[in-house]
């Protein structure tokens, strides 16, 4: 009598689609490779060496964490992948060593890419 | 070896939530399911229990507070009655979503307007879909004995759910019977220790409920609805378990009294089934072939086993003691999906299905009711017709309650 | 009976930007428009609270714009809450440390366990959660980024957005011609002083970011729970340039909008007063939620603000003795 009755079926989600237990992900390292901003920029800061200072303000300010200090080298470094192109950095300088520069300017500029991140 | 006592439904949560060594109690008054709390908050003052005690500003912040207590990988337990089990309702879903396998002592109590402390099962059947396991006692000892075998399958790492062991208030809850307080070592024997596959460990890190992608939607629900197939394998292991461990006789899904042969029976759950029961030995001395089937579990939902106990019945009464205001039946919830657990029957085997809309607002259900009930399904039978989607004992027009 | 030890952590201050940790535990790689005040916030507190750390992230922006598309940007311990309920989620937690290390379960140092909640999860539709998990001890830290609406949703109104400000539900017209017509809530102030086992409240901007981690391991220390209230300019919803935020903030205590100060123990201790307050106008003028006001609108904010000001140059002097009333002549 029990095989007349419906079954309930197989559940099958494809991988690709499938969420997490729980929806509980790895938490990131050093950066979030999922989620790359840098293609939204359409300015640059691009930094006069001679003229900054390493205050490390650029650091602090940045809510991207795009500016570190790297110490063997002694130069700030910026991370293009994923900076948003905000200026705060530009703006928070002391020493005026930043200037906001058009994307287009750069020939891997991100608004030159056929395709983003 | 066993200690025999003499204890309330809530008193009996107590005990069980204590033997079950539960780590992160949140607590809020509201009746009738107060004692639970009360009793464990004595457990903890004296040293009897070992777990943090917290006092949640509302039902709303019980939920909120378990849910934080058990993704960080501590065994919980909060509880409420009636509007309190409504205020917490935003938190079912995540919590059941999250996988976080907390447990909420419901001792029923009709909704509001206006304050009514009588027991109706609608309180925690309101939120029957939201993911939970969800079933009702109607012992004392049932209540302590669902306790420890809920913990047991809702942490089973093939379920993690979080799940509502429910009571009826004032009747199960406050009216003192046998129950049977085993050993710790039998516990421990049943109940493993509380190990969740990714708690908030900071050596560990992990992030707990970031937004989904838009094409997940769907996945996250069916990944949810697949947990309640793996269920009812779970709860048949454990139950089996659990009747060698403590020496009981659990059926794992439903109750069947007397129903090898019957032609009439009763569909119900919790306190009122103990007079149905005793209706149903009065009937059969006087030549009915009447039965009873009380479910133990309404999610998961034990639609075959039902289809089975109900084949070749010819006349079934679904007893509602919940409200579903403007339903298919314009009566109770329960018989939504009995009658679609039967619907699939060969004809001749399929009974006939009405409701009776009793004990609502907590009163009692006597056994001149249920003999109401049974006289209306042999007439059924007579006429081999369903009449009437539902009766409301007490407001019908013949009468039905004195 | 002894008191169990759970080992909590002592951390340092932090004296320069260059001692400071250079590991982020916000890291980059999150949906948070192009200078985000809050996000700058996250950074500066999850650098000050180090790697030992849990957050709970009650809805708004800091976790739609976070945590988008299944993944997030906390290298530490993260989960969501409802908006209702961060400081009863962040109970919870706290409550299951304890007893996991009286038992054992837990061996580790005492995690700093950092309810990030916006305005509304603080002040509005999550108050009662906060001010429980107050009351109650909890060692927590509860953090309102402080953005001055419902800025995830798109910029509606909430009990901390300024007298005057536009806002999808306070838009300026004929009958309502300032747009919000109420003044705000004060959150530091809602809890000071009514909260037994609350003993370290302090306020900050992303501005300031020495002092703003300073007070965030400040209130990390403290054996019980903390409030910061951070200030957290919103470009989008104030209306104002990308590059400005940590400018808006500035000229938000040089106006006196915002205060920067430390309650501890029950004395005030004022991180800064301006000796010259600029004028409210100063501030409002940059930001385009102020400028369909008219003179009067402004004139009503500066003696909002200049109270604010007159009841902090009160308490910020030592108390002297009331002054005698005089007899009432019969």
């Amino acid at each position: 009598m029990k095989k007349n009755l419906p079954e309930f079926g197989k559940i099958v989600v494809p991988k690709e689609r499938a969420v997490p237990f729980g929806a509980v992900t790895p938490a990131p390292e050093s950066c979030q490779l999922l989620f790359m901003t840098g293609n939204w920029r359409q300015k640059r800061p691009v930094i006069d060496d001679k003229k900054c200072t390493r205050c490390l303000t650029c650091y602090m300010v940045c809510p991207d964490a795009c500016w570190t200090f790297n110490e063997e080298e002694d130069r700030m470094q910026w991370n293009p992948s994923f900076c948003k192109g905000c200026q705060l950095c530009t703006h928070e300088c002391p020493s005026e060593a930043l200037t906001a520069t058009p994307e287009l300017d750069f020939e891997g500029g991100v608004v030159r890419l056929a395709k983003p991140f | 070896m066993s200690n025999e006592r003499f204890l309330t439904g809530c008193s009996a949560a107590a005990q069980a939530a204590k033997m079950a060594e539960v780590e992160v109690i949140c607590s809020y008054p509201i009746r009738p399911y107060t004692a639970i709390m009360m009793e464990l908050a004595k457990m903890v003052a004296n040293g009897e229990l070992d777990a943090e005690f917290v006092h949640g500003e509302g039902e709303h912040a019980q939920l909120s507070v378990v849910l934080g207590a058990s993704a960080a990988g501590a065994r919980a337990y909060t509880g409420s009655a009636g509007v309190g089990v409504t205020y917490a309702g935003e938190l079912y879903s995540p919590v059941a979503g999250g996988r976080y396998p907390l447990q909420m002592a419901i001792a029923d109590r009709t909704l509001d307007p206006p304050g009514d402390f009588g027991s109706e099962h609608t309180d925690a059947m309101t939120f029957r879909d939201q993911g939970w396991l969800l079933g009702w006692a109607c012992s004392p000892q049932e209540v302590f004995d669902n306790t420890l075998m809920n913990y047991r399958i809702g942490e089973d790492h093939r379920v993690m759910l979080p799940q509502m062991v429910c009571q009826d208030g004032y009747f199960i809850s406050h009216i003192p019977d046998k129950v049977v307080l085993p050993e710790m070592s039998q516990v421990k024997e049943f109940l493993p220790p509380y190990n969740p596959p990714h708690p908030l460990h900071p050596e560990r890190p992990v992030s707990h409920g970031p937004q989904i992608r838009p094409d997940q939607g769907a996945p996250m629900d069916a990944q949810r609805a697949a947990v309640f197939l793996e269920v009812p394998a779970v709860i048949r292991e454990a139950t089996a378990d659990f009747n060698r461990i403590f020496g009981r006789k659990y059926d794992p899904f439903i109750e069947k009294h007397k129903m090898e042969d019957a032609e009439i029976a009763f569909f119900i759950m919790g306190a009122h089934s103990n007079t149905c029961r005793n209706t149903v030995d009065e009937l059969r001395k006087k030549g009915v072939k009447a039965g009873m089937v009380r479910l133990r579990w309404v999610r998961p939902w034990p639609t075959h086993a039902l289809a089975e106990a109900f084949a070749g019945v010819k006349a079934v009464a679904s007893v509602e003691t919940s409200t579903s205001y403007g339903g298919a039946m314009r009566g109770g919830n329960l018989v939504h999906e009995l009658r679609a657990s039967l619907y699939d029957l060969p004809d001749k085997e399929r009974p006939l299905v009405t409701s009776f809309m009793a004990g609502l607002g907590g009163e009692t259900i006597w056994l001149h009711d249920f003999e109401f009930m049974a006289k209306k399904l042999l007439n059924m039978i007579a006429e081999k017709r369903t009449s009437r989607y539902v009766y409301w004992i007490g407001f019908e027009a013949e009468g039905g309650k004195k | 009976m002894k008191a169990f030890d759970y080992r909590k952590q002592n951390l340092e201050p932090i004296k320069t930007f260059k001692s400071a940790p250079r590991e982020e535990m916000y890291v980059p790689g999150h949906r948070t428009c192009a200078g985000c005040g809050p996000a700058e916030n996250y950074k500066l507190v999850a650098k000050a609270a180090g790697r030992n750390t849990i957050f709970i992230g009650p809805t708004g922006c800091m976790y739609v714009a976070n945590s988008s598309y299944l993944c997030t940007p906390y290298a530490v311990n993260w989960i969501h809450a409802q908006i209702t309920n961060g400081g009863a989620v962040a109970s919870g937690i706290e409550a299951a440390f304890k007893v996991l290390a009286r038992k054992g379960k837990y061996n580790g140092a005492f995690p700093n366990i950092i309810v990030m909640a916006g305005d509304g999860g603080t002040v509005d539709i999550g108050l009662q959660a906060a001010s429980a998990m107050m009351y109650r001890g909890h060692d927590v830290l509860f953090i309102c980024y402080d953005n001055e609406s419902y800025a995830n949703t798109g910029i509606q109104t909430s009990p901390t957005t300024p007298y005057g400000a536009a806002t999808t539900f306070t838009p300026p017209g004929k009958m309502i011609p300032e747009g919000k017509k109420l003044f705000p809530k004060d959150p530091p102030q809602l809890f000071i002083g009514g909260h037994p086992l609350l003993k370290y409240v302090a306020t900050t901007t992303v501005a300031h970011p020495r002092d703003l981690m300073n007070k965030v391991r400040k209130a990390l220390n403290q054996d019980g729970p903390a409030f910061l209230h951070m200030l957290a300019p919103c470009p989008k919803g104030w209306v104002f340039d990308e590059s400005l935020t940590n400018e808006m903030a500035r000229l938000a205590v040089e106006t006196g909008m915002w205060s920067l100060y430390e309650w501890e123990n029950g004395e005030y201790k004022y991180s800064h007063i301006p000796k010259n307050y600029k004028p409210v106008s100063e501030y409002m003028k940059h930001q385009g939620r102020f400028k369909h006001l008219k003179e009067e609108h402004i004139a009503k904010m500066q003696a909002f603000v200049d109270e604010k000001i007159r009841k902090i140059k009160a308490a910020a002097k030592p108390v002297e003795a009331a002054p005698v009333a005089p007899h009432r002549k019969k």
